[in-house]
């Protein structure tokens, strides 16, 4: 095993695999550190999967530069990692007369980022581009699409493993020593050592910035709440719907936004907490994204819902900070070979080709950076279900497992569940096949594949019955076999 | 890619596809073709491996596994196609089926389709019990396979929120596989299944049963540490003072079957939302012609051998529709009134039929009344009635005469 | 001794109240039918309960199969059975019907086979 490296990558994100997928361009070699059992742990798996424009940061701040910025690279970014990025775009509406002046304003705010083809709708032909939304106007905002973030961040960490990235799982690291020859940082099992640290660590940068002495940041945990509604709902919109938000500094207040697959979120909610762990779901916000979304969509029941979830985003500013907190990027002057990320919530997704850029431009300040020759894209595999009639046939006369299908309410086939646990990083948990394949994410949420699932793992790769987790904790799913706890009591 | 045409295709090998073929078949069509997603026959009987059915058709107590064999060996003695590990993936209005299985895909032309595809289980995130979402949350029926088919314990301490039937059977399984069952948790003032599996599964073993609660918070980082349950008020709203907490490793849902009609609403058959299944006309066929529904993809039964019949009657229907013998009658529409959930079939004609409905409360010595507009057409008296428990009832044809709409009431 | 007895004949559920001795019955209320009361005696003297489970299968297409007893057995043996038969593995194949376990514990009912598992 390799311990000493140019660059350590702390964080398994979006942000932190986006680095250090780019970094993996160059002759350097890369480590990603990460310290749950699988990528795409923390605030980048539970946002909404917005590619915001830039409407919303401060004109000037960082955040409107880079989410511009990253805006306009997501599509050539999304095409060689071979994910989807839909421009669907958003209208922002207004409820009534009185919000007209602050949609005014934000198109102003917009236009001063540098956000194109800004437009306000009147009533009428909201009417037909929304048909199902009820607004008095709305400013349209063309740039604004959606992606699949947990994809995206699973497909940046393939890609940067393709290319030569060592990315460790199940190691938090939990100490950061300075040398002359670099930064000695401690994991659960070895040391290793870098030159460079960049520290992406979302939720956790401010513990590891105090690791090196950074002690000026206060980070502080602001949870978001979501529903998803049933795919059969999902032809109601057309585009992202937002309200005009009303407080700067807080929230963006309740989007709805449809997902790639089909599905409508509602939310996030915010609500500032001392848990960062605490990914719980309230009776409160549940009716509370029920009943905002009823102000756009009327008819919408309690009955469409398939399934809540929740994420905590890490913020610089308190709840009771006027002015929202900007993005920290930076190698910080005490610290040299320290690039510091922190406060990376919203716009982070949004901007991660941007930030990536920076980080790779901070680096090459101090380090000559020479680029491979073998970089490869790899795209990841179409899903069976978005294939049509005749490739299907196709595919399954290569691979007939590609005919049995596993998931019903996602169409996914046994070949697929196979490939997915054959991954390169070596996931094997039912969580790192869900997002992988959408296998019990649908309508039924498991009720039929879960358990087909784990036969697979059982029966095609030889995993025992007691590892097989959801998330790769540390105790089984299952509590042995039917007749244990009779025999052993 | 396959192309072939059958006679009758029935969608789905449980007990209303295997009923509904084999009454197809007797009744003379020509090729009839189950398709089934599972590698065997059965459907969810195989999982059910209590007993209590064939009550009424075979005046035995069978467990689910007997009952579903006693149609597998009509089915295959019958010459019935069967197509296994195959999952339907499209249906459209003229009756074509797209069919993925490891042979390639198929494309079947059908002259008459049954839909017989059962339900899904209601999940945690569509009823939104707040809280972390920990490893070891189950659906009853899922845990149910795990246990009786894959040979997996899904815990050693479960609450089971919902005391429906599924829920009860699950109690009692888990108790004698060595588990420990705390409570059983209803939201309703009465328990939501049979009688019989109150009696057999919870009293039996000591299990407490809280009615008018509910679970308002679940606890546990990787897995389920307890969950908190809260009395309810009349409208089912949690009393907060009233919340306790039960420790526990798994929890269990059975909190409601929904009919699984992703093909039906592919097709564009029109679905009746009381029941989450197809509106359906006496012959048990839907809005699309030559496309009948039956068993719990029309609306979840409680007794199979109900389904049996029903499935019975919508694979003759489907045979002589094959036919094209199937004489298309008038529709007299038969609307829910107060106190009745739902009805079934929707429309009938003014020929005899069997209506099943349920009720919305239990009570004891009510009225089922048919009325047409204000004249009474039938009125059953009924010692007990609960929502449990389907009513069914015949209408005459002297009963029906010249309505032109019924409806149905509690009184 | 007092006990209450909720009778599962039909749907109406009766509560029936029973006091009783060792051997005889005192007193029976609030049943409605002669059903009924027949089954709460049985309950008070004999209760018996089918039992219907599971059992190991080695080298079949399933790793269980489904059983039940050949007969309702009393219900405070119910355990013991689960007991018994826990550590107990069969061959496949398995018919439906066959006997797997003879005269269970004594008490003059055998464990059936409720489904065919094929050897693999």
């Amino acid at each position: 095993m390799k311990y000493r490296y140019d660059v350590a990558v702390i964080g398994a994100g979006v942000i932190g695999c986006a680095i250090a997928r780019d970094l993996s361009r160059y002759e350097l070699s890369v480590a990603l550190f990460e310290k749950e059992s699988d990528v795409c742990g923390g605030a980048s798996k539970a946002n909404s999967g917005v590619v915001h424009s830039g409407i919303y940061s401060a004109p000037g701040s960082m955040k409107a530069e880079l989410c511009v910025k990253g805006n306009e690279m997501f599509p050539s970014w999304a095409r060689e990692l071979g994910v989807e990025f839909r421009r669907i775009g958003k209208h922002v509406v207004a409820r009534n007369k009185g919000e007209l002046k602050e949609l005014e304003n934000l198109k102003k705010v917009g236009e001063d980022n540098g956000v194109p083809g800004l437009r306000m709708v009147d009533k009428k032909e909201l009417k037909i581009l929304e048909p199902n939304i009820y607004g008095e106007a709305s400013l349209s905002v063309p740039t604004a699409g959606i992606v699949s973030p947990y994809h995206i961040v699973i497909a940046l960490a393939e890609n940067a493993y393709a290319n030569g990235v060592n990315i460790f799982l199940k190691a938090a690291v939990s100490d950061i020593k300075q040398r002359k020859t670099g930064f000695k940082i401690t994991t659960p099992k070895v040391s290793f050592s870098a030159k460079y640290i960049v520290n992406c660590a979302g939720l956790f940068c401010g513990d590891i910035a105090r690791m090196v002495g950074i002690e000026k940041f206060k980070v502080y945990f602001s949870k978001g709440e979501y529903l998803i509604l049933d795919k059969a709902y999902g032809h109601l919109l057309n585009h992202l719907v937002y309200p005009v938000p009303k407080i700067v500094s807080g929230g963006l207040g309740i989007h709805l936004t449809p997902t790639l697959e089909g599905n409508i979120l509602l939310g996030p909610s915010a609500r500032y907490m001392n848990d960062r762990e605490d990914t719980s779901t309230t009776q409160e916000k549940w009716d509370e994204l029920l009943s905002d979304a009823r102000i756009f969509l009327p008819d919408l029941k309690e009955e469409w819902v398939i399934h809540s979830y929740a994420g905590v985003r890490c913020k610089l500013v308190s709840s009771r900070a006027k002015k929202p907190g900007d993005f920290v990027i930076e190698e910080d002057k005490g610290v040299p070979g320290f690039i510091n990320l922190m406060g990376i919530e919203s716009p982070g997704l949004s901007a991660s080709p941007a930030i990536t850029e920076k980080v790779v431009g901070i680096i090459k300040e101090s380090q000559a950076l020479k680029l491979k020759k073998n970089f490869t894209n790899v795209a990841s595999n179409q899903r069976f279900s978005r294939i049509d009639t005749k490739g299907k046939d196709r595919l399954i006369s290569e691979k007939s497992k590609h005919g049995h299908l596993i998931c019903r309410c996602e169409h996914v086939t046994e070949q697929e569940i196979m490939d997915i646990l054959d991954n390169p990083l070596n996931v094997r948990t039912l969580s790192g096949i869900k997002y992988r394949s959408r296998a019990m994410m649908g309508r039924c949420q498991g009720g039929f594949c879960k358990a087909r699932i784990v036969r697979i793992m059982e029966d095609s790769f030889g995993i025992d019955l007691d590892d097989i987790t959801q998330r790769g904790e540390k105790l089984p799913l299952f509590a042995g076999r039917t007749k244990d706890l009779r025999k052993h009591g | 890619m396959d192309k072939r045409t059958v006679d009758v295709a029935v969608i789905g090998g449980g007990p209303a596809g295997l009923a509904a073929a084999a009454a197809a078949k007797r009744e003379g069509a020509g090729e009839v073709l189950i398709i089934e997603r599972d590698e065997r026959l059965g459907g969810i009987l195989n999982q059910c491996i209590h007993e209590g059915f064939g009550l009424e058709i075979f005046k035995e107590a069978l467990t689910g596994p007997e009952y579903a064999q006693r149609y597998i060996n009509e089915v295959r003695s019958l010459g019935i196609s069967i197509m296994l590990n195959s999952m339907v993936i499209e249906l459209n209005s003229d009756r074509e089926l797209i069919v993925s299985n490891e042979d390639g895909i198929h494309k079947i032309l059908t002259k008459a389709v049954v839909l017989a595809m059962g339900c899904r289980e209601r999940t945690r995130g569509a009823i939104g019990i707040p809280g972390s979402r920990p490893a070891g949350i189950f659906k009853a029926g899922e845990a149910q396979h795990f246990i009786n088919i894959m040979d997996r314990m899904v815990g050693r301490k479960v609450v089971i929120l919902g005391s429906g039937d599924i829920g009860l059977i699950m109690a009692r399984r888990l108790v004698l596989e060595g588990a420990e069952v705390p409570a059983v948790v209803e939201i309703m003032p009465y328990c939501g299944g049979l009688l019989r599996n109150r009696v057999q599964c919870l009293e039996d073993f000591d299990i407490p049963l809280l009615l008018n609660h509910t679970v308002v918070d679940i606890k546990g980082g990787e897995r389920v540490e307890s969950v908190t349950v809260a009395r309810v008020d009349e409208n089912q709203n949690p009393i907060k003072r009233t919340k306790k907490t039960i420790e526990c490793d798994t929890l269990l849902l059975s909190v409601g079957l929904i009919p699984e009609n992703e093909l039906s609403r592919m097709a564009g058959i029109a679905l009746d939302e009381k029941t989450g299944g197809a509106v359906v006309d006496e012959h048990l066929m839907t809005s699309c012609d030559g496309i009948f529904a039956c068993g719990n993809v029309l609306v979840v039964h409680d007794i199979v051998d109900f389904v049996t019949k029903d499935a019975e009657k919508a694979g003759k229907n489907a045979a002589m529709y094959s036919k094209k013998k199937l004489i298309d009658e008038p529709d007299i529409p038969v609307i829910p009134g107060l106190g009745i959930r739902f009805v079934v079939p929707q429309f009938i004609s003014t020929e005899e039929v069997e209506i099943y409905m349920r009720v919305m409360e239990p009570g004891s010595y009510k009225k089922i009344v048919f009325r047409d507009g204000k004249r009474i057409v039938k009125t059953k008296k009924l010692k007990y009635v609960s929502p449990p428990e389907m009513i069914r009832l015949r209408l005459r044809k002297q009963e029906i005469g010249n309505a032109k709409k019924l409806s149905v009431a509690v009184e | 001794m007092r006990k209450n007895v909720t009778c599962i004949v039909c749907p109406l559920g009766c509560r029936i109240r029973i006091v009783h001795s060792k051997d005889a019955i005192q007193r029976i209320e609030d049943y409605q039918c002669e059903k009924g009361k027949d089954y709460a005696v049985q309950e008070i003297f004999n209760p018996v309960r089918t039992l219907t489970t599971t059992m190991m299968v080695r080298n079949g297409q399933l790793p269980l199969v489904s059983v039940k007893t050949s007969k309702p057995v009393p219900k405070d043996r119910i355990f013991d059975i689960m007991d018994t038969i826990a550590g107990l593995e069969l061959e496949a194949p398995l018919a439906i019907g066959e006997i797997l376990v003879e005269d269970i514990l004594g008490l003059n009912a055998n464990i059936v086979a409720t489904k065919h598992v094929k050897r693999i």
